[in-house]
């Protein structure tokens, strides 16, 4: 009976914390949303802000983008996000679904650049690719010796290119949803694409079929989709000498013992060569601030400061130490600019 | 035990007998039953191997995390650096900075005080503002402080960094390391007890992060599902088993509970933030919302193993119940539920233990997120612990491999904490007849 | 009188009547003695009671505090400046946050200007009203409702009936909550499925045989076209179920065998919760487990075997959620096997049979329903597992029968696409919607089969 009774009392407790729910919807806390690849960066700079100053630490959801776009876009109010990272720009129809529900400006912010390597096992020696020999390895559709398009016949790294150690093609990397893929996917593969003649040239005629070839990844097993957590690969990595893994940066700047960055067209992976923009595969991060919450969300203003100062995103900021390859000088000074008057995007 | 009769005495003349047929298969019989004894004891022995298995490799990673490597430094509270009026946001990485300066003085260059200064990590600084602010008499004054090391000194001196590799796969160089080995034969680097690691909230820094806002926000989760979802699934169970007519209609809700009971789980996530965010206004990320979400999921479990072992009470203690005048629901209530209990307990573990192991429904709701602060409610934003584990599993720093581990840990005396309650239940309802 | 506060003293209300309402039916029948006089037991008088006190009032309590919010909020919104109040709506509603968080004293986000002051000071005036007037409310309605039944109680008041049909309700509406949870779920995903559909044909969806969804993320990209054929990903799903049911069915049903027929007493009370830690490991576990032990082995056992066996292959994937899963089968079946009859097995050995024979072909079939119910269960947990399936299988949906390669599940699809960089409205977002549907109506039917074949050949003893 007792047991009886306790049961049905906790259960009614409950039921009342539902309802004094009604009462406490007020927030005193900044809600970010977003890219999972932002949010290692942007975690730093919210603790760090939430522990020096006197505001609550912002709340960051790890959504995906395009999740982060969904919540962000949904409205003005407080049970909206404030803040959403995206690890690529925000698209005009995006801007419009903002626009239809009352997002109208938009601050958009770029922090920093993301690498996007190619690595393997310490055990073995490097690779030294070209963008061509990742295109030829890895696209679903290559052009054979007469030039027509061939499903990709390359069973090991010798059949792509001679110089190429004789091992089986086997790369792990994103999946097609991720913006890291479509990234390598326009950064590597496209270049490498545009080094065959034929397909430059159709690129001049058709852009529209000379990307689908471009962008296309083979899925007969070469290939192999990794799902997003980039420990998991490098692990994978040093358990398989013979694999490629592609991922984030600051993974393989963690694991320097274990996994080394492949050469492309000649350079290796390194902070300065990506920073320097001589090593070809990086992408900018981003975040969109919702400026109507700007001025009556706690915080707000002082945690866009902490974001866009030099000891944040400078060359020689905490979040380079995170792996963020910091922005030019100038193109810096354009954003930490464009934070501080609050510019909005227009269309 | 039950054995067949014993081998009569008289038996060639009267081959044609039972008994001779029965014991001319009995050897075979034997050694079948004991083949089938050893199976079933060698199921479970292999379901045990693989849980000390997957507990030996946990714990083989994870119990490093339980320690901290710690570093001393005389720190002079300097008041020139310290504004008594502005003790809140006072330049104390600087403090930091001078007093590992002092310690080695002969560091100058730019890049080299850049990498000194990566040994402590940044909380140091937030450990001195908590001594300021705590004891304000304290500026003006020296004292040594023991503050955590950085995440990388840590993984060196505890032995996960390979310090003959060469310099460039090492992320200590070959400064950094002389200093720490300078530091340690002064005794002035030690390892201690991570407490941080039970009583802070999550951090990006490892050296920093803790597991308890997870704890607290799985324990405030996990309470609205087992408040809720045990006595609805009794009841609900009770209701289609005991009272409800059996037709059509009733086929059909069992059928739709065991469909439910596959639907992946993040798709009540979609649920949850249809229904209780958008239509009800719940705030996000919020203990209450990921309670209700993960009793929805948990329900259908509760239901079929209730419906089970409810179905498994014998109908004659019903009748005799039925018989000396009680009613239908005093027959359920104070006959048929308590021998029920074990199954529907056991159900009730099941489900609960799916609960606390679930990300995916989480990550709709938003409790997929970094939060600091320790929650103190159920409408407080907070994550739980199989989140946390999910995002320091992903994260790049090294150190958070062995503190996914321990949390793991954490999580498992969660789960084993949880479940010796219901067990001890299980065993009390327990009965054969 | 906070809410809580309020709460609580109508559960203590709520005691006081179950007190007062026992006591009157001893005193309208005249003292214990004549008891019998009484139509029910005098527990369910006070039952009585307490549920006509306490119901009402935490109604009102409730009802009150859902609508409290939005009524001072109105009144609020009337009292502050003309600037102010034309904003629009959701602007409005920021600003109202701010007065909030200065009445509960947390950080507001700039300097408090006087009208905003007035503002909260309004707010907090009118929750106090607010507040007293619900606790006055509340507590009058249920000292009233208790008056009114211990007037009411005769020892012909059918008091028992009426409390069990006020829990026959409850209980009802406990079973319904099922009902519910499955029209949200069609609801929130049949409309972004819809949306699909429009893009990619129904057929297509169904019959198509190649799954890549390598549409374009960003707009100025043309992109490579994307195939959206389902069937490669539900071939998946069934193959590592399979894989994993083929692995904790037989597991799981013979170590429910042994712990509930041979095991000592003692044996059985430490192997059974040790093996039910087994569900509650976090998958992420599991996937580690998998994709860096199990998946080296199986991969070099094969290519000593002289096999082509992928680094991610489904049978790691589905050996570990096997394992994970074996709990599943093997408590739940315990417990239905031990509450068989142990008159069942002593026929069945006074006939003569071995133990074995005797669970083999008396035990098992008398708890069938149960076993099956719990095998049901665990092929569940197998469809909706992701995690093991990312880590150890990988994403690439192949269509194959040959466990040794990669492949994919419907869930793992779900998930990867639903937390994508990708718009949310395009088709590879909603794609994950139409396979949510699609798999709800799949094990739909499944469960109708598994139902039918359970009715045919069950046994039913006593």
């Amino acid at each position: 009976m007792f047991k009886k009774t306790a049961i049905v009392i906790l259960t009614l407790f409950t039921a009342v914390n539902l309802c004094s729910l009604f009462a406490q919807s007020s927030r005193d806390n900044i809600n970010i949303v977003g890219s999972s690849t932002v949010y290692p960066f942007a975690t730093v700079v919210a603790e760090q802000f939430g522990k020096t100053t006197s505001f609550k630490t912002p709340k960051i959801e790890s959504t995906g983008s395009g999740g982060g776009f969904k919540l962000f876009c949904a409205g003005v109010g407080v049970e909206h996000p404030d803040i959403t990272n995206a690890s690529r720009a925000i698209k005009s129809s995006e801007i419009e679904t903002c626009a239809k529900n009352g997002v109208k400006e938009i601050v958009e912010v770029k922090i920093g650049y993301d690498g996007i390597v190619l690595a393997n096992s310490k055990k073995t020696s490097p690779m030294r690719l070209s963008a061509k020999d990742v295109f030829t390895a890895l696209a679903k559709e290559v052009p054979d010796a007469s030039g027509k398009l061939v499903p990709n016949p390359n069973k090991t790294w010798r059949d792509v290119n001679p110089a190429l150690p004789n091992i089986k093609i086997e790369v792990l990397g994103p999946p097609p949803t991720s913006g890291t893929r479509d990234a390598f996917v326009e950064l590597a593969m496209e270049s490498g694409a545009r080094k065959y003649q034929i397909l430059s040239d159709l690129r001049s005629k058709d852009e529209k079929a000379f990307t689908a070839v471009a962008h296309t990844i083979r899925e007969d097993g070469a290939y192999i989709e990794a799902g997003e957590n980039d420990n998991l690969i490098v692990q994978k990595l040093d358990a398989n000498a013979n694999a490629l893994g592609i991922f984030g940066f600051s993974f393989l700047d963690q694991n320097t013992d274990k996994i080394q960055g492949s050469f492309v067209d000649g350079v290796q992976p390194t902070f300065d060569a990506i920073a320097s923009g001589k090593y070809p595969v990086s992408r900018p991060l981003f975040f969109y601030v919702k400026k109507a919450h700007v001025n009556v969300i706690p915080g707000m203003k002082e945690y866009l400061k902490e974001f866009s100062s030099e000891k944040a995103w400078g060359a020689e900021g905490y979040l380079s130490e995170k792996g963020l390859i910091p922005m030019p000088d100038q193109e810096r000074k354009t954003f930490a600019d464009n934070v501080k008057n609050l510019k909005t995007i227009s269309r | 035990m039950n054995r067949p009769g014993d081998a009569p005495i008289n038996v060639e003349k009267n081959p044609a007998r039972s008994i001779e047929i029965v014991n001319r298969g009995l050897a075979r019989r034997y050694a079948a039953e004991k083949r089938f004894r050893f199976y079933g004891a060698a199921a479970v022995g292999i379901s045990l191997l693989f849980l000390s298995l997957l507990f030996i490799s946990i714990i083989g990673k994870g119990y490093t995390a339980f320690q901290q490597t710690f570093i001393e430094l005389e720190v002079y509270f300097d008041p020139d650096m310290l504004d008594e009026t502005d003790l809140n946001t006072a330049n104390y990485p600087g403090l930091v900075r001078q007093s590992l300066q002092k310690m080695f003085p002969d560091v100058t260059g730019r890049d080299d005080r850049r990498d000194l200064y990566a040994l402590v990590s940044t909380g140091a600084a937030f450990k001195l503002r908590r001594l300021a602010l705590d004891s304000p008499e304290i500026i003006g004054q020296t004292r040594s402080v023991w503050v955590p090391a950085d995440d990388d000194v840590d993984m060196l001196v505890k032995g996960h960094y390979d310090r003959n590799r060469s310099e460039d796969e090492r992320r200590i160089n070959d400064r950094q390391l002389a200093w720490i080995d300078s530091l340690e034969e002064n005794g002035k680097i030690k390892k201690r007890f991570n407490t941080a690691f039970f009583t802070s909230g999550d951090s990006r820094e490892p050296e920093l992060a803790g597991i308890r806002g997870a704890a607290v926000g799985s324990f405030y989760t996990l309470a609205i599902t087992l408040l809720l979802s045990f006595p609805i699934g009794v009841a609900a169970a009770v209701y289609l088993e005991e009272f409800a007519p059996k037709n059509r209609w009733t086929d059909l809700i069992e059928v739709n509970i065991n469909n439910l009971a596959a639907v992946p789980s993040i798709v009540f996530g979609l649920l949850g933030l249809a229904v209780f965010i958008n239509f009800f206004g719940f705030p996000r990320s919020v203990p209450l919302v990921g309670g209700l979400v993960l009793t929805l999921m948990t329900l259908p479990t509760i239901i079929i193993a209730g419906r089970a072992s409810l179905k498994s009470v014998p109908p004659s203690i019903r009748e005799a119940a039925l018989g000396i005048g009680a009613s239908k629901m005093q027959m359920v209530y104070h006959h048929v539920l308590p021998l029920a209990m074990p199954g529907i307990l056991t159900g009730t573990i099941i489900g609960m233990a799916q609960a606390l192991g679930e990300t995916a429904p989480l990550l709709m709701i938003g409790m997929v997120a970094f939060i600091v602060d320790i929650p103190g409610g159920f409408t407080d934003p907070s994550t739980v612990l199989p989140v946390q584990i999910f995002l320091w599993a992903d994260s790049p720093e090294r150190a958070f491999t062995e503190r996914t581990s321990a949390a793991i840990m954490v999580l498992l005396a969660f789960l084993i904490f949880m479940n010796a309650a219901a067990v001890m239940l299980r065993k009390k309802f327990e009965r054969r007849w | 009188m906070a809410p809580s506060t309020l709460f609580l003293s109508i559960l203590v209300l709520a005691v006081a009547a179950y007190v007062i309402g026992r006591k009157r039916s001893y005193s309208v029948v005249g003292g214990a003695r004549k008891l019998r006089e009484l139509h029910s037991r005098p527990t369910y008088y006070g039952m009585l009671t307490a549920l006509g006190c306490g119901i009402p009032a935490l109604l009102i309590l409730g009802i009150w505090q859902a609508f409290e919010e939005t009524v001072i909020t109105r009144l609020i919104t009337a009292g502050l400046p003309e600037n102010i109040r034309t904003l629009p709506e959701s602007r409005l509603n920021l600003i109202i946050n701010d007065v909030k968080n200065l009445v509960s004293g947390n950080i507001v986000s700039k300097e408090v200007d006087p009208a905003m002051q007035a503002a909260a000071d309004h707010y907090t005036r009118l929750q106090s009203i607010s507040h007293a007037s619900m606790a006055v409310v509340c507590l009058v309605l249920g000292i009233m409702a208790i008056a009114i039944i211990r007037k009411i109680i005769t020892p012909k008041l059918r008091a028992r009936n009426a409390v069990e049909t006020v829990t026959k309700i409850i209980l009802v509406a406990c079973s319904s909550i099922a009902i519910f949870t499955t029209l949200g779920i069609v609801l929130s995903v049949l409309f972004e499925a819809i949306r699909f559909f429009k893009a990619v044909a129904v057929t297509e969806f169904l019959f198509g045989l190649q799954w890549s969804p390598q549409m374009a993320i960003r707009a100025d990209q043309v992109g490579s076209s994307g195939a959206f054929g389902a069937v490669p990903v539900f071939a998946g799903t069934l193959m590592i179920s399979a894989i994993a049911m083929t692995v904790a069915v037989p597991v799981g049903l013979m170590s429910a065998i042994y712990l509930s027929e041979y095991a000592t007493s003692k044996v059985r009370a430490a192997a059974k919760p040790l093996m039910e830690i087994l569900a509650g490991i976090p998958t992420v576990v599991y996937g580690f487990f998998a994709a860096l032990t199990v998946a080296p082995v199986i991969r070099d056992s094969g290519g000593l075997m002289g096999l082509d066996v992928s680094s991610e292959s489904a049978l790691a994937a589905g050996v570990v959620m096997g394992i994970m899963i074996i709990p599943f089968v093997s408590s739940l079946s315990d417990d239905v096997i031990n509450a068989v009859p142990q008159v069942l097995r002593d026929g069945a050995y006074g006939l003569g049979a071995t133990r074995s024979e005797t669970i083999r072909n008396v035990v098992i079939p008398a708890a069938l329903p149960g076993i099956v119910g719990s095998i049901l269960l665990a092929v569940s947990r197998a469809i909706g597992e992701t995690m093991i399936v990312v880590m150890a299988a990988g994403l690439a949906a192949n269509l194959t029968a040959n466990p040794l390669q990669t492949v994919t599940t419907v869930t793992v699809q779900i998930v990867t696409l639903l937390v994508g960089d990708q718009e949310f409205d395009s088709p590879k977002t909603l794609a994950a919607f139409a396979l949510g549907l699609v798999l709800f109506v799949a094990t739909l039917f499944l469960n109708i089969i598994a139902l039918h074949v359970v009715r045919k050949y069950r046994e039913q003893y006593e």
